[in-house]
């Protein structure tokens, strides 16, 4: 177990160091003068010149490096040259939201998609199972932008619950009832697209593992259905449910951008859109090195809790 | 007399199946006694794992019909519901399973499997119950317990896991033990050390017991009467003694013939039974051996044998020519 996870950590800094170069290179792909790309091309030589020295851009692309990723582990992410503010401070008052609607959509979608492939899996081909099945891929063939703009009709505009409709985001600090209410229709509609990949994840995997003899042994030993279920079948049935939650939560980032943009929540996913509208290149690196620096890190997060439900993965 | 601990009458199982109805089992039907021990035995495919399976109820839960019945204490096991039959599982009767190394839960502490059988089942509370896993893990023959005890299944070997698998059965003290082949999937060396552990325990613990097996080297010195399937019925039923000097079916001597014995000179050639064992979906009228035996007549083919009884105590056979009697004649 120890080396293992020696083995992984040090995977994940390389991965880490990888993304940080393809991060720090972005602004070096964009066609033409940094300078210019930040100033604009109206702004006048001397200006370009001063900020070319104040870059650093005149030293080696590699000190450049050193110096950004140094700037980086201290928390300067940079200054943005459009809004003169700290990239830091902007993805820090909008990473708490992303986080929000992550852990909310994550709840809900586990807390249904469990008891709803454990029904589906104790009869499958059972009544229950067909309903469950053909409602899944209903849900799947719909993409998530329609989702959520059903659901703004119905809930927001014909319902009228406070908070629901585009454009009413209330943060947790100054009213949290209302947070949970301006977050609900996004966490919903994201809840949605995970719930299909866990439940047909688990049912089959759970179908698979009930027709394994410990379970029968299980049976024999004059245990509950439930207790065999819970105790037996669905620890060894979660590993694929743990890997496919720990990729699926990264692109979750992805569709979340979507909604937000769509509700104007002020998330990283509308801060990001906003900023690639405003040619902010500065946020635009900074978000993607916190998204995708995010990504790995709950990948590893679920390979580490898949070697504690399954000790046979990490057996040498 | 009160010691019949085991009724099994006219006991069927079918299962339902895409190309219909597959009769797995029909018309078995025994006794069993307090403190006996029991084999049977047939070629794989006979329908003994299912009767076992059957006898305790144990059959899966959709797409079988069972029919006849096994009474186990007083206890009617056909037709009992599932909550019902969870009241006799591990303290009336238990299951030793063919294969370690799938009967076990792998991501589960083996302490655990044998600790939450105690809990659920007798009460106990975690303290006792863990207590009581260890003194059941010495008692079958696991060295250092206390470690072993937050072992994973994994971490164990196959004579090792069934060692547990055997622990758990007897947690709460059945007074019938099924073994569905509990050595089939274990070294030759570590065969032994089950059986002769099985052995101790029976007569320790003084239970009964079932020993399903192919092998008939398995049953010969541990039970009291063997019954022999073919095809998911009884073909030859009867002491051991009998059923190993002076079996009368031409398929337990086939059975026999093709097991080796220590006693044979080297490189003697085993006799193989020829033919492979018949399509359970397409069983014709008559025996259902008659297309492999070498004494089939036209009748054979035409119509089933029923049991009949021969001279020993208890022993029939079913079977229209059977083999002359040695009976008295050594």
């Amino acid at each position: 177990m120890a080396r293992y996870l020696i083995r992984r950590v040090v995977m994940l800094v390389g991965i880490v160091f990888v993304i940080s170069v393809g991060a720090f290179y972005l602004i070096h792909l964009l066609p033409g003068d940094p300078a210019v790309v930040i100033l604009g091309t109206g702004d006048s030589p001397q200006n370009r010149a001063i900020l070319f020295k104040e870059l650093g851009l005149n030293k080696p692309i590699w000190d450049q490096y050193f110096i950004w990723m140094r700037n980086i582990l201290h928390g300067n992410l940079g200054t943005s040259f459009i809004s003169q503010t700290s990239v830091a401070g902007t993805i820090r008052a909008a990473l708490p939201i992303d986080l929000e609607l992550i852990v909310l959509s994550q709840i809900l979608a586990f807390a249904t998609a469990i008891p709803a492939a454990m029904r589906s899996a104790r009869k499958p081909d059972g009544p229950l199972d067909r309903v469950l099945g053909a409602t899944s891929f209903t849900l799947l063939s719909i993409p998530p932008f329609i989702i959520i703009v059903l659901l703004v009709l119905f809930i927001a505009i014909k319902l009228q619950i406070p908070h629901t409709g585009p454009s009413s985001y209330v943060s947790f600090s100054s009213d949290w009832i209302g947070n949970l209410e301006s977050l609900a229709l996004p966490a919903f509609t994201l809840a949605i697209a995970s719930f299909v990949v866990y439940y047909r994840v688990l049912r089959s995997d759970l179908i698979a593992t009930l027709q394994e003899e410990f379970i029968t042994l299980a049976r024999s030993k004059g245990l509950s259905s439930r207790r065999i279920m819970w105790r037996h079948a669905f620890r060894p049935s979660s590993v694929a449910l743990l890997g496919t939650a720990g990729v699926n939560i990264g692109g979750l980032l992805a569709s979340g951008f979507v909604v937000q943009y769509l509700l104007a929540i002020p998330g990283l996913g509308y801060t990001l859109i906003s900023a690639i509208a405003q040619s902010d290149y500065l946020l635009v690196q900074g978000i993607v090195l916190v998204v995708s620096v995010g990504v790995i890190v709950i990948n590893f997060l679920f390979d580490f809790i898949i070697n504690l439900v399954d000790p046979r993965i990490s057996r040498e | 007399m009160s010691d019949r601990l085991l009724e099994v009458r006219d006991l069927a199982t079918t299962f339902a199946t895409a190309g219909g109805p597959l009769p797995a089992v029909g018309g078995v039907s025994f006794d069993l006694n307090q403190n006996e021990t029991l084999g049977i035995v047939g070629e794989s495919g006979s329908g003994k794992t299912v009767l076992s399976r059957t006898i305790m109820g144990l059959q899966p839960r959709t797409n079988v019909t069972v029919s006849g019945s096994a009474r186990l204490n007083g206890f009617e096991v056909v037709g009992a519901s599932e909550e019902a039959k969870r009241g006799i599982w591990g303290t009336e009767v238990a299951m030793v399973f063919q294969d370690p190394m799938t009967s076990l839960n792998p991501v589960m502490r083996i302490g655990k499997q044998i600790d939450e059988v105690l809990r659920v089942r007798l009460g106990m509370d975690k303290a006792a119950a863990k207590a009581r896993a260890i003194e059941l893990l010495e008692l079958v023959g696991i060295p250092s317990p206390v470690e072993r005890y937050r072992a994973y299944p994994g971490q164990l070997s196959g004579g090792m896991r069934q060692r547990v698998v055997i622990a758990i059965a007897l947690a709460c003290s059945p007074k019938l033990l099924m073994a569905d082949e509990p050595t089939t999937g274990l070294d030759v060396t570590i065969q032994a050390q089950i059986l002769n552990l099985l052995d101790r325990l029976k007569s320790q613990l003084q239970m009964s017991v079932i020993l399903v097996t192919h092998d008939l080297g398995v049953v010969a010195t541990r039970t009291s009467r063997i019954i022999v399937m073919y095809a998911g019925r009884v073909v030859e039923t009867g002491s051991t003694r009998d059923v190993f000097q002076n079996h009368r079916m031409p398929y337990t001597r086939a059975l026999l013939e093709s097991s080796p014995k220590v006693a044979s000179h080297s490189h003697t050639r085993l006799q193989a039974i020829p033919g492979r064992p018949p399509n359970l979906m397409k069983l014709t009228a008559g025996c259902a051996f008659a297309p492999r035996c070498a004494y089939a007549t036209e009748r054979c083919h035409r119509e089933r044998p029923e049991l009949t009884a021969a001279e020993g105590p208890g022993h029939a056979f079913a079977c229209w020519n059977p083999l002359p009697t040695t009976r008295g004649a050594s």
